[in-house]
């Protein structure tokens, strides 16, 4: 009777052990532990630095030009169309029209044949309609689609219309300015898209109405700490976590130290390790 | 006790005769058809004793009034008419399609210009086909990009994922204006077209 109790009183006082020399490992832990509201961040004596960023894009606005195989296509498929089509209102207005004229110009043209409605009417043939629909549409002034002294500049959000364009800010990250997705590190107490909300609302100049794409990240990026790094503070490295947004709203006006850039210009700005990790999920969309 | 004997007889009688008229039943007419009249009528039941104060039949008003509503049910079941079926006017042809005198005439297509049409449509759906399988890949890579961020977070901690796979209330109803030909025009006020509207609507 007294044996298993005491095995099991034994197991008990194992597992308090264990627990408090956890607690202990924590209590001496260093600048890097942080609590989220009473649970522990694991890895407490390994700890990593978490981020938060933003991955804003500004989607197109305008369609992109054709390729010349998608305009041969369209012509055709418009072609066939046609063909295969029968003859609408107008287009027989038209044919009435030109039998009519051809008519009245033939040699032995006698008036009296002609039906009555026919021939009191005014000739308003469908062919002056057409031309005057057609004066209406020039008259019409459209924004033109190219734009190339706008698009040039890259801290405008309006450049490169036809194309979806990212976010980038410039960052101070140890020792060096670098161009990046605006990122800023995770205080207790918030999740991290409430972090990204704020990495963007902290970029200086830059006003912007946004929906962030769900509470999920869409990627990381994480780098290890240099040895001296690790051993003076005790951080083994860095976790950034990037939560996808849109513009909504109206384009802002072009802010200080802030770009928007192309997918195709990105490796100008972007290291090769942290771009390869961002082009996943930015998917041309 | 011969009293009542003779009301009861007289009671039965008159429930075997009620087609007959009262008249004939006071006045002992031998006419009378009922099997009962031999015996009965031998009993010198008068007048007087034979009248009983009559019945308000309860059961007459009623059943009157339920026959005339069998009647009117019959009635409504007659004109009640199937509703009828509202027509789906894609279905219907019109008949100005049916016209003959719309039909355009057959081209005649030259060998060349089937032959490109051809090769033509066999080049689209091969770019076509490369491009759906790049989306596909690219879905796929974003996909996993993802999964490996949640997976790092879970590590981290388990209140930040947990937070992380929370859905998101906020972001549904979506809408996005999508790409148009041209850019907007800056304060552009466009004007209020003119239409009839000739939509049939029906009734049942």
């Amino acid at each position: 009777m007294s044996a298993p109790v005491v095995k099991m009183a034994g197991r008990c006082f194992y597992q308090l052990y264990k627990l408090s020399n956890s607690a202990g490992r924590l209590a001496s832990g260093k600048t890097g532990i942080r609590q989220f509201s009473g649970a522990v961040v694991q890895n407490a004596a390994e700890p990593w630095r978490l981020l938060g960023a933003a991955c804003v894009q500004r989607l197109a606005v305008i369609s992109v030009d054709q390729r010349p195989l998608e305009a041969k296509f369209s012509e055709l498929m418009n072609q066939m169309e046609l063909e295969r089509s029968l003859m609408s209102d107008h287009e027989l207005s038209l044919l009435d029209d030109k039998e009519r004229l051809r008519r009245r110009q033939a040699v032995d043209y006698d008036s009296d044949e002609e039906e009555e409605a026919d021939r009191d009417q005014d000739i308003v043939l469908t062919q002056d309609l057409e031309d005057a629909w057609e004066q209406r549409l020039k008259g019409f002034a459209t924004q033109p689609r190219a734009r190339g002294v706008v698009d040039a500049r890259l801290e405008r959000a309006d450049r490169c219309l036809a194309e979806p364009l990212l976010l980038l800010t410039q960052q101070e990250v140890g020792p060096e300015r670098l161009w990046l997705l605006p990122q800023t590190p995770w205080e207790a107490g918030e999740t991290l898209k409430t972090t990204a909300q704020r990495a963007l609302s902290a970029t200086p100049g830059l006003d912007l109405q946004t929906v962030f794409l769900g509470n999920a990240p869409c990627g990381l990026y994480k780098y290890r700490m240099p040895r001296s790094v690790r051993d003076r503070e005790g951080l083994t490295g860095v976790k950034v976590f990037f939560f996808k947004a849109v513009v909504s709203g109206p384009l802002p006006p072009p802010a200080p130290s802030s770009l928007w850039v192309r997918q195709s210009e990105l490796k100008d700005y972007l290291k090769p390790s942290y771009l390869e990790k961002i082009r996943p999920f930015l998917l041309n969309l | 006790m011969s009293l009542i004997v003779s009301r009861c007889m007289g009671r039965m009688l008159c429930r075997q005769t009620l087609d007959v008229p009262r008249i004939f039943v006071e006045e002992h007419c031998l006419t009378r058809q009922s099997p009962w009249s031999n015996t009965v009528l031998t009993l010198h039941t008068s007048a007087p004793l034979r009248a009983e104060p009559k019945k308000k039949k309860k059961v007459d008003p009623k059943r009157e009034h339920v026959a005339r509503e069998r009647l009117k049910k019959r009635l409504k079941k007659m004109e009640k008419v199937p509703p009828e079926l509202i027509p789906i006017e894609d279905f219907i042809t019109p008949t100005k399609c049916l016209d003959e005198a719309r039909g355009r005439s057959e081209p005649r297509l030259p060998f060349e210009e089937s032959e490109r049409r051809a090769l033509l449509l066999k080049e689209w759906s091969r770019f076509k086909h490369a491009q759906h399988t790049a989306e596909m890949e690219a879905i796929n890579l974003a996909l996993d990009a993802q999964r490996e961020a949640l997976e790092e977070l879970k590590i981290e901690s388990e209140e930040l994922y947990k937070a992380a796979i929370k859905p998101d209330p906020l972001v549904f109803p979506f809408s996005h204006e999508g790409p148009c030909y041209t850019p907007p025009k800056p304060k552009y006020d466009a004007p209020d077209g003119k239409y009839h509207d000739i939509t049939k609507v029906y009734t049942q």
